[in-house]
């Protein structure tokens, strides 16, 4: 999915050690993810946070992932990508106790 | 004297009441007795309840947190608690009270006070300073549930060792169309002379 020329396979501890960074990057932005939530409920009302940061995370996407991707093209579709993107979050919400790191990975094997 | 400890995550607040178990050595600020819990979610009528409840509901957040991420419809039902999400921002908590003639307490939460109970719960589990005694997990997976995991292992045992079974059968009688049969070659080369 990423716009990368080399195809290595990620090994086990790098995964491992993607996931505790992971972790303890949500536990510092927990109250921004916590937000960004918070503004999807009430669209109505405060609709500003999330427009902001879908459209950033559009253009994240557009510069580092492959956008031939039929997978890839399904997370620039802003009709679609909602679910996604909540999903996404509430799983990074859900890891921020200190037994995140096994939670996350658990998350993502079932994912 | 009993001891309190709080656990506190943005709009939401889990408070537990209780005392320490003196005949298991235990120091004086531990709790291993609750007496009374409370939770108090912003904007939202307070819960409380008994000892019993408490790890139920729990229980219930957790595994309704999980069908959420994986299920596109998460239906958590027990004679405690009902959890339904009304959408994907949206979900509807319906508290059953154990007293007769008490209609049950119905509350709407987003994703945001979800993420703070859950988190809110997580501290408890990983605090020190509470024991709470453990369930079985997959006992309170909702009926449903657990008859739909069930059927679908029972499905794939059912029906992938007969379709392996005919497969290979068929696979190793495909491949003898291909051999040399050496009796139809002479029943040919007897038939141009037949007298």
């Amino acid at each position: 999915m990423r716009k990368s020329y080399v195809n290595n396979n990620i090994k086990v501890n790098e995964f491992d050690a993607l996931i505790k960074i992971t972790v303890e990057m949500s536990k510092y932005l927990y109250p921004y993810i916590r937000e960004i939530l918070k503004s999807k409920e009430d669209i109505k009302e405060n609709s500003i946070i999330w427009d902001d940061f879908n459209k950033r995370f559009i253009e994240l996407i557009n510069e580092r992932f492959n956008v031939d991707s039929m997978r890839v093209k399904k997370l620039l579709n802003q009709a679609e990508n909602g679910e996604i993107i909540i999903k996404s979050l509430l799983i990074l919400s859900f890891c921020i106790s200190n037994q995140g790191y096994q939670k996350l990975k658990n998350f993502l094997y079932d994912f | 004297m009993q001891n309190k400890l709080l656990f506190h995550q943005s709009s939401v607040s889990l408070e537990i009441i209780g005392l320490p178990d003196y005949s298991n050595n235990e120091n004086k600020d531990q709790i291993s007795i609750i007496s009374q819990w409370k939770l108090t979610i912003v904007d939202k009528p307070l819960i409380e309840g008994k000892i019993e409840h408490l790890r139920p509901i729990m229980d219930a957040f957790y595994i309704y947190s999980n069908l959420l991420i994986k299920n596109e419809i998460p239906i958590y039902e027990s004679k405690l608690i009902d959890i339904k999400a009304d959408n994907l921002q949206i979900h509807n908590i319906v508290l059953k009270s154990s007293k007769a003639n008490v209609k049950p307490l119905v509350l709407k939460i987003g994703n945001s006070l979800l993420s703070d109970t859950l988190n809110c719960f997580d501290q408890l589990n990983e605090s020190p300073k509470v024991r709470i005694k453990k369930t079985d997990k997959l006992n309170k997976i909702p009926k449903k549930l657990k008859f739909g995991l069930n059927k679908k292992v029972k499905f794939f045992n059912f029906f992938i060792p007969p379709f392996f079974a005919i497969l290979s059968l068929i696979l190793f009688s495909y491949s003898f169309i291909y051999f040399y049969s050496p009796f139809e070659n002479i029943e040919k080369k007897e038939l141009p002379n037949p007298e």
